[in-house]
């Protein structure tokens, strides 16, 4: 029993976890929670997965922690130089077009999914998602494309990814030339009360506020998200970075107070075989 | 496919943590403490936040059972009806140490197709000394620790997911002959602190503090990730 658990712990530290990328009017929020596991062991549970590429570009990890740090660090070293070659800010569709270059080159040996957001001047608030493999992905809620910031259409991405775990042991004894064994972790949770609570033309509080709500809602179900839930919110002004610790998360299921409940009616749940 | 392929790997190599499970107990004076986690999940998914893990058999008996749930419940149904026909014969309730003898020999019965269940017994013996014990699933390794007279330096058995986590806070939390109340302290952080590492295991506590004149059972807010 004890001997299965030796991998676990000398498992890559992946991130199963839930990362979300919204565009309202005028910008974008970025949220995710904080859990960095190896294997069922939390290794870190206030890990900030959202990181910076430029001032006004960034991103979001999940999958393993080694590769998409690393690649964040490339594409921050590239964009370096090309903002300084360009001679004026990077765009966010750059950043993500290196992300998306470095992750689809690499495929074989990266297991990282990413959300890219951030702001520029020319397109406004954008969001792309780079998951495993390496498409480029900027998924518009709406047919709609503007032209200039006064008239944005805000579009909708919600993250694909989820955490890849490399069981090394599963792989050689089943002689299956696995890389990776994909668990889709907490954004399953969320696509059913996205396509209910997203509406377009947000405003910054409604769209940080849906945020929240999708990755504690994602936390409460998903054993591999948890800690605390923090947000990035860019637009033109710059970007604000806020953390909502456990007691500032709004409260679901098992903690909200029950109304009308047919579990009153029934008795006591433990299983009893023979009635006295 | 893939996915399908990676579900049935999880419930062959690790199905005592398929469900997530933590069970903990700890000795004091002329007390004990036993606790468990709440959560029941498949995998990752959290699909319960109430589950019982741990069962009373008679006032001074009580049996947490960690592992798999199924296994746990079908295990508890058998050692209750073992314990009721006890009761019948012998007109009297079974002795901790007599329990646990009884347990192991149950799960032994299946030494080659066993219940992937890992129990924690706790109970007040005779002269109502406390006694702890814990076993693997096909009794090939038995631990036992009896509260006063051996006067060994660990006093505290644990079990399930988060058990590795839990032997170092029981080791670094207790104290020999503790009142209950402090108890109940010690065993509460040590299992809120245990779970928090745990992604399988958590959503709050459960303890029950036994002492030779009543039994008090806690519920435990903790985090609910």
């Amino acid at each position: 029993m004890e001997s299965h658990k030796d991998c676990e712990i000398n498992a890559p530290h992946s991130m199963g976890t839930t990362i979300i990328g919204v565009t309202y009017n005028g910008g974008v929020v970025l949220g995710a929670d904080s859990r960095t596991s190896t294997g069922v062991y939390v290794a870190n549970r206030a890990s900030d997965k959202i990181t910076q590429l430029t001032d006004n570009v960034y991103l979001c990890r999940s999958g393993s922690a080694a590769d998409s740090q690393t690649v964040s660090d490339y594409v921050r070293y590239f964009l370096h130089q090309h903002t300084i070659q360009l001679g004026q800010p990077a765009t966010v569709k750059v950043a993500a077009n290196l992300v998306r270059l470095l992750s689809y080159s690499n495929k074989n040996m990266l297991q990282t999914g990413m959300i890219i957001g951030g702001w520029d001047k020319y397109e406004g608030g954008k969001i792309f998602g780079v998951p495993l493999g390496g498409t480029l992905l900027e998924l518009p809620f709406t047919i709609g494309v503007a032209n200039s910031i006064s008239s944005l259409v805000p579009t909708f991405f919600a993250s694909l990814c989820g955490s890849v775990t490399c069981n090394e042991k599963l792989v050689n004894s089943l002689q299956v030339h696995l890389l990776a064994v994909i668990i889709c972790s907490g954004s399953t949770y969320l696509y059913g009360f996205f396509d209910q609570a997203w509406k377009e033309g947000m405003t910054q509080e409604e769209a940080e506020q849906l945020v929240v709500k999708a990755v504690s809602l994602a936390i409460a179900r998903d054993g591999a998200s948890g800690g605390v839930v923090r947000t990035v919110t860019i637009n033109s002004e710059g970007v604000t970075r806020k953390y909502y610790p456990e007691d500032k998360l709004p409260r679901w299921h098992e903690e909200l107070e029950p109304q009308n409940s047919l579990l009153d009616m029934l008795s006591s749940s433990s299983p009893e075989p023979m009635v006295s | 496919m893939l996915l399908h392929l990676f579900f049935l790997i999880f419930v062959g190599w690790q199905v005592f943590e398929y469900n997530g499970s933590t069970i903990v107990g700890m000795v004091g004076k002329n007390c004990f403490a036993i606790a468990s986690d709440r959560r029941l999940g498949v995998n990752l998914q959290t699909v319960a936040t109430d589950f019982q893990r741990i069962y009373k058999f008679h006032d001074k008996l009580l049996v947490g059972l960690s592992g798999l749930g199924t296994d746990a419940q079908t295990l508890y149904q058998r050692l209750v009806f073992r314990h009721k026909l006890y009761q019948l014969r012998e007109e009297r309730d079974m002795k901790p140490e007599t329990f646990a003898n009884l347990v192991s020999a149950v799960l032994y019965e299946k030494r080659f197709g066993p219940y992937f269940c890992q129990p924690v017994i706790a109970g007040l013996g005779d002269d109502d000394k406390p006694f702890i014990c814990t076993m693997d699933s096909t009794w090939s390794s038995y631990f036992m620790y009896i509260g006063q007279n051996l006067e060994l330096a660990k006093d505290c058995v644990v079990a399930g997911s988060a058990s590795e986590s839990l032997y170092g806070a029981c080791e670094a939390f207790f104290k020999p002959d503790m009142e209950p109340d402090e108890l109940f302290e010690v065993v509460s952080q040590a299992l809120l602190a245990s779970v928090d590492r745990d992604c399988l295991s958590g959503r709050g506590g459960h303890i029950y503090i036994v002492t030779p004149d009543d039994t008090k059972e806690k519920i435990l807010k903790g985090r609910m990730d």
